[in-house]
């Protein structure tokens, strides 16, 4: 087999009453790459699900006590389970009827006969399909803060050097209050492109970028790098914010609003901040180390109102 | 001309999928877009040289799928926020003339030096932004390069409208279609969320005076163009003068006699403009193949 797909060891759990289906997939993995849980009754299953939930769920639609597409409704009712995905192990005769995928939200299905291989292929697609799906950004689609942080803790734990960038905008709260909040979210995107694409320009490199949430966003590039990133990046949105403001704001540079007090107060159009943390010669242990330096550094950033970058000189 | 001519012809016009544009101008970006070395400020130097290859850019970057529709107007920020992948793939779906490339010639050139005009004019009249008016000036015959292509046929009546009854051809399009190149700049804006800013100057630029909310850029544009047709550089379909409105110059703050400086830096920088010769033929037997 080639090189291991996932970053660590997968759990599936596959409901069928059929041993030799449960037999397949046992033998179609190494435990260490995807370990199995195998239950012949569904019922059963269920407590075992909600409780240490699975990467994967095979539901075989063999079940006698429950039919399968129930099983996914349950999953796929709840929240907090729904991004586990369901692969459906159907027979032909079960194409019988017509399938509601609105109603059943399964994620894929096998049917019988498969060769060996296309089983572990297919079960593999989902797994990867589900960990790129698991939490993108809703608005920018950019990977979410559970990628952000395993890949910090991956670069840490292989002892890469790396510089990890945290920007946040200044003064966005003060936009969004006087433009609503879909005018905030046009500014999110651009911020979203404007450091993707400037990080990219960075060609032959390793590079990573993701949206913690709000106006908060991640990048990590080569030390060697990290400053010309910063003051690109920084180039570009101090650019492009303007346009983001209605004519007046624009001309004023600032943004004239009167508090709850009945104070007139004026903002300063957005900026960017940005905080740079350096890991080089393994100095970093744990993921939370770098966020304690980066929420230290932006301190200092967020001292300047206009666009700036704080690198981490400790490391250098 | 009835409402039902306008209304097929604004859903053929709106319905345009492939706006080809001049080999030379493509050519010479798709060569930059190759080179992972090549600066963003290089391709959009080239691409502010070609009116359908900027309006495909503002278009995309525009359009509601990046999530900020109608707010870019510079070609060097579009470029920036679609990036270079992006920006491949626009180049490399772009198809050229394969035919009327002659009559196109004297279009591109006269908006690539309306372009440079209107930016004079904006500086000479202390505006702000005066990219964003090159933009304008660039932009502000577009109407009649997709009336080309999606109404060939009205074209070329207008076309020979122009040269039997000596009108312009502003004229022409009124007398055959019923409408202008303004109005359909207009339609073409509003679809593709460009910036009010460059509608604006699209939409206004034969009647900058009746200009809503940006009069400043249908204003710079309107004088962009009468300066270009002085210079007789390029053509926009008709070689006739524009009548220079004197409320243009009003809204830009300018006396005529400021329109010396502009003409002069116009006469200087033609040199850099005129240098990018549209003419393909030209091109072809430069780089012979061996």
């Amino acid at each position: 087999m080639g090189a291991c797909l996932f970053q660590r060891q997968q759990r599936g759990m596959l409901l069928t009453p059929d041993a030799e289906l449960g037999a397949l997939f046992k033998r179609l993995w190494d435990p260490l790459e995807v370990e199995w849980t195998i239950f012949s009754r569904g019922r059963r299953a269920m407590e075992a699900i909600f409780n240490e939930p699975p990467d994967l769920l095979v539901v075989d639609n063999r079940l006698e006590d429950i039919k399968s597409a129930e099983v996914a409704a349950i999953v796929k009712s709840e929240n907090v389970y729904r991004q586990m995905p369901v692969i459906l192990c159907l027979d032909r005769d079960d194409f019988a009827h017509e399938w509601n995928w609105n109603e059943i939200e399964a994620d894929d299905f096998l049917v019988r006969p498969f060769s060996d291989r296309e089983a572990r292929e297919r079960v593999q697609l989902t797994l990867c399909r589900a960990s790129r799906a698991m939490d993108a950004n809703p608005l920018t689609k950019l990977p979410g803060n559970t990628s952000i942080i395993s890949r910090i803790q991956d670069l840490i734990d292989r002892k890469d050097d790396f510089a990890l960038a945290y920007c946040d905008l200044d003064y966005f709260k003060s936009f969004n209050d006087k433009y609503g909040f879909s005018r905030g979210d046009e500014v999110l995107m651009m911020t979203a492109r404007v450091i993707v694409n400037t990080i990219r320009g960075f060609t032959g490199v390793r590079s990573f970028v993701g949206h913690v949430g709000g106006d908060d966003f991640v990048f990590i590039v080569p030390a060697k790098i990290a400053e010309e990133a910063c003051r690109r990046v920084v180039e570009a949105f101090d650019g492009i914010v303007p346009h983001f403001y209605d004519e007046d704001d624009r001309d004023r540079g600032c943004i004239v609003s009167t508090d709850r007090q009945g104070v007139v107060r004026t903002f300063p159009l957005m900026a960017l901040s940005i905080a740079v943390v350096f890991n080089t010669g393994g100095r970093l242990k744990h993921y939370g180390e770098a966020s304690a330096i980066a929420m230290g550094l932006k301190k200092k950033a967020k001292e300047n109102p206009k666009s700036c970058y704080v690198l981490d000189r400790r490391a250098e | 001309m009835d409402e039902d001519l306008k209304t097929s012809a604004k859903g053929q016009i709106l319905s345009i999928r492939d706006l080809p544009t001049l080999p030379k101008v493509l050519d010479e970006v798709s060569r930059l877009v190759q080179n992972p070395n090549t600066s963003i400020e290089a391709i959009a130097k080239v691409i502010s040289r070609d009116q359908v290859l900027s309006a495909k850019v503002l278009k995309m970057v525009n359009s509601p799928v990046y999530g900020f529709p109608g707010r870019i107007s510079s070609i060097q920020h579009s470029l920036v926020l679609l990036g270079i992948n992006v920006i491949r793939g626009v180049i490399i779906s772009t198809s050229v003339f394969e035919i009327m490339s002659k009559n196109m010639q004297g279009l591109w050139e006269h908006s690539v030096g309306c372009s440079l005009a209107t930016g004079l004019i904006a500086r000479k009249a202390g505006l702000k932004d005066p990219e964003e008016f090159s933009v304008c000036g660039l932009l502000h015959d577009l109407g009649k390069v997709v009336a080309a292509v999606q109404l060939p046929e009205l074209h070329k009546a207008v076309s020979e409208a122009v040269r039997e009854r000596d009108l312009r051809w502003l004229e022409a399009e009124k007398a055959v279609l019923g409408f202008g190149h303004d109005r359909i700049n207009s339609w073409l804006a509003d679809h593709w969320h460009l910036p009010g800013t460059i509608k604006e100057a699209m939409s206004s630029h034969h009647r900058p005076e009746r200009a809503q909310f940006y009069p400043q850029h249908a204003a710079a544009a309107h004088v962009g163009d009468f300066v270009v047709r002085v210079f007789e550089y390029g053509s926009g379909g008709d070689d006739q003068a524009v009548p220079l409105s004197e409320a243009a110059l009003g809204i830009l703050g300018l006396k005529l006699g400021d329109l010396d400086e502009v003409m002069d830096g116009f006469a200087e920088n033609l040199a850099e403009v005129s240098s990018i010769s549209f003419d393909s033929e030209d091109g072809a037997s430069g780089k012979e193949r061996a």
